[in-house]
């Protein structure tokens, strides 16, 4: 029972997203280009976003980055430009997740689930815990399952990085750079054999990964949490 | 150039004079003066007609000499030894003298002949060099052309046999000047006879030779060495205009395709983009239609199924297009075949057996083609089972082979080149489900990664798909 702005020039696509997301009971605004949507946010009510990037008025990654600096909203992009680098984009400007056109409702309703489900923003604390992991950072404690596990300190800020990303995806870059630092923005090398050290560690079958899943071409998130 | 035959009679002249005026004052000028009077007739004929003319003045003073003034006088016989020294010495000198004019003479004559050449090859180059638009080779013939005679330019062995323009001595020597790069033909060492001349537009070393053909000058003379050495050079630096209009015309040629690469790839972005608005509506209202409306089902599946024939489609064209580039990086294969078979709607009584080490090596790929291609090989094998499809993946020295193996009817042998074929289907398989593009955008998207995808038959009867993974250097991290 939330209120979902979904911005989008095309009628029918809004139409159908009122439609869609009523089944589960989700009250729908409608704004038709960035500007209406920025006087509907600034108004205030919404509980997330579903966001096209092809607007009339303004790049609707643009408009990303404004939502971002007007309320720390969940966003979900719904677009028809089905380019990595798109995805990759939106997802390192802080959307929360990216549906391709033609989507297929469940789909987008679990993924708006998900998205609404995990926006409490856990505070800095000592503990981060999402679905099964649950990390005690004074202590330097992994505990996967109620399973202490062993890590070294790279995984360990890896998991971590995965873990405060709620199953949200996060790129390769954002991974990168929170675990190895800016100067190892792209070398995703590092990145996969990490995973896979770390999933030996704690995925229950590590040649069917369902903890550390990967997003063909982006990046990794959490799973394991019900979605 | 006088004729020799003036030469020698001037060369006699002079040393009659010198007979008459020794003769006349030999009393003043005494036998040694004298003597030395006749080194100007032979100095004269030398410096003006080299060695012949010189040679003749030297032997015809010599024995005037002897003759007219040396005691016993007009008789040919010489009595002291010293007056033999003089005749000698006259014949020296008609040696050494011709030799010098004739050497200085070839000089001159080349240094002329170097003047003209670099003024033509820099009036020539100028020319070249003054209009881009127009060819500069066949501004370069018409130049060459217009001062040295009728000019044709031969630029394959189809065009000098056969031909009508050129007779079969002429034929054989451009022949010759295109296969071995040498001058031949009229007024050349090789095959003179014939009646044209042939020059070749490129040095010897290379292999594929135009060759320039020259008709005779029309007085009918022949061309001397110099003019065919320097109409050979002409034609060399024609050979770099030809090499030149054709490098620009070949840019041009790929600017012109670049360019409609680039409108159709921006056609087919444009027409991929517009689809998937109207497909999103139309899909998702006869899903919704679905829930409460069962007969809506099957409009929604055939709309399903047009959206993956479409999508098919227009992943087929790009990949056609060449408009793929893949973004190689590498890659865990145990994470691509966990996400695809993650999205695979299994058929209800088909069971999934996975044999896939986590250890596998990382492997060179890009994610997006990867994961499309996997997708499509376990949506192939899902259709065909019967009830299981097995997914085994093993390293070898240089890939990871990945292979989807089905229980179902398999791939005839004559049919495995063909089923990666557009639209192609094994024989009796549904006709109603996939695009018939599926596999056709598997082979497509391995070769743009070079990986390479097969089909045989599976132990068990069914067809196995093995895919051919290249792996990935070893991770330095």
């Amino acid at each position: 029972m939330s209120r979902i702005l979904c911005v989008d020039d095309e009628p029918a696509i809004l139409r159908l997203l009122t439609v869609v997301l009523a089944v589960d009971g989700h009250e729908v605004s409608h704004a038709h280009n960035a500007r209406d949507a920025i006087v509907l946010l600034e108004r205030g009510g919404i509980d997330a976003v579903l966001l096209d990037l092809g607007l009339p008025d303004r790049d609707g990654l643009e408009l990303l980055g404004a939502i971002r600096s007007i309320a720390p909203l969940p966003i979900v992009v719904v677009s028809a430009r089905n380019d990595v680098r798109e995805k990759v984009t939106a997802l390192d400007l802080g959307a929360t997740d990216y549906v391709t056109k033609p989507f297929d409702g469940d789909e987008l309703r679990a993924r708006l689930r998900a998205a609404l489900r995990n926006r409490e923003v856990a505070p800095v604390a000592d503990v981060v815990e999402f679905g099964p992991v649950r990390l005690e950072i004074d202590h330097h404690r992994a505990l996967v399952h109620d399973q202490p596990v062993t890590l070294t300190p790279k995984e360990f800020a890896l998991l971590r990085a995965l873990t405060e990303g709620r199953g949200r995806v996060l790129t390769h870059a954002a991974l990168l750079e929170q675990v190895w630092g800016k100067a190892h923005r792209d070398d995703v090398e590092y990145l996969r054999v990490a995973v896979r050290a770390l999933r030996l560690k704690v995925e229950s079958d590590p040649s069917q990964p369902m903890l550390i899943r990967n997003e063909p071409g982006i990046g990794y998130r959490l799973g394991g949490g019900a979605t | 150039m006088q004729r020799p035959f003036t030469l020698y009679l001037a060369a006699l002249v002079a040393v009659g004079g010198v007979v008459w005026a020794t003769t006349t004052f030999l009393p003043v000028l005494g036998l040694a003066s004298a003597a030395l009077l006749f080194l100007l007739p032979v100095l004269f004929a030398a410096a003006r007609g080299g060695l012949g003319p010189g040679l003749f003045a030297a032997l015809a003073s010599a024995a005037a000499y002897n003759f007219f003034l040396l005691p016993p006088r007009y008789t040919f016989r010489i009595h002291a030894p010293e007056n033999l020294v003089s005749v000698i010495v006259l014949v020296a000198v008609a040696l050494v003298t011709s030799r010098l004019a004739t050497r200085l003479k070839a000089r001159e004559i080349e240094a002329l002949d170097r003047a003209r050449l670099s003024a033509e090859l820099a009036e020539l180059s100028a020319a070249l060099a003054g209009n881009p638009a127009a060819s500069a080779f066949d501004r370069g013939v018409a130049l060459v052309a217009e001062r040295y005679g009728q000019m044709q330019v031969l630029a394959d062995p189809s065009q000098i046999r056969p031909s009508v323009l050129l007779s079969s001595l002429d034929q054989a020597a451009a022949a010759w000047a295109q296969h071995n790069g040498d001058v031949t033909g009229h007024g050349t060492e090789v095959m003179p006879a014939a009646d044209w001349t042939f020059l070749p537009l490129a040095p010897r070393n290379r292999r594929d030779r135009a060759v320039a053909a020259i008709a005779q000058r029309p007085d009918g003379t022949t061309r001397s060495r110099q003019e065919i050495d320097h109409l050979a050079q002409l034609a060399l630096l024609l050979g770099q205009c030809r090499d030149r209009d054709a490098l620009e015309a070949e840019r041009r040629e790929r600017e012109l395709l670049a360019e409609s690469n680039r409108l159709r790839q921006t056609l087919l972005a444009a027409l991929s983009h517009d689809l998937r608005t109207p497909m999103t509506v139309l899909v998702g209202r006869l899903e919704l239609l679905a829930r409460d409306h069962p007969s809506a089902a099957e409009a929604m599946a055939a709309a399903v199924h047009l959206q993956h024939s479409l999508s098919d489609l227009l992943e087929a064209a790009r990949i056609e297009d060449g408009a793929l580039q893949p973004a190689l990086e590498s890659i865990d294969p145990v994470d691509a075949v966990t996400e695809a078979l993650g999205r695979l709607a299994l058929r209800p009584g088909v069971a999934l057996q996975r044999d896939i080490r986590a250890d596998l090596p990382f492997v060179r790929a890009d994610a997006v083609l990867l994961d499309h291609i996997l997708a499509n090989l376990f949506d192939n094998a899902q259709r065909h089972a019967r009830a299981l499809i097995r997914v085994e993946g093993r390293a070898i020295a240089d890939a990871v082979l990945l292979s989807i193996v089905d229980d179902g009817p398999g791939v005839p042998e004559a049919e495995r080149d063909r089923i990666f074929e557009r639209f192609a289907r094994a024989e009796g398989s549904d006709r109603t489900s996939g695009s018939g593009l599926g596999l056709a955008i598997v082979k497509g998207l391995s070769d743009a990664m070079g990986m390479t995808v097969s089909v045989d038959q599976a132990p068990g009867g069914g067809a196995r798909f093995t895919l051919a993974m290249p792996l990935a250097k070893a991770p330095s991290a």
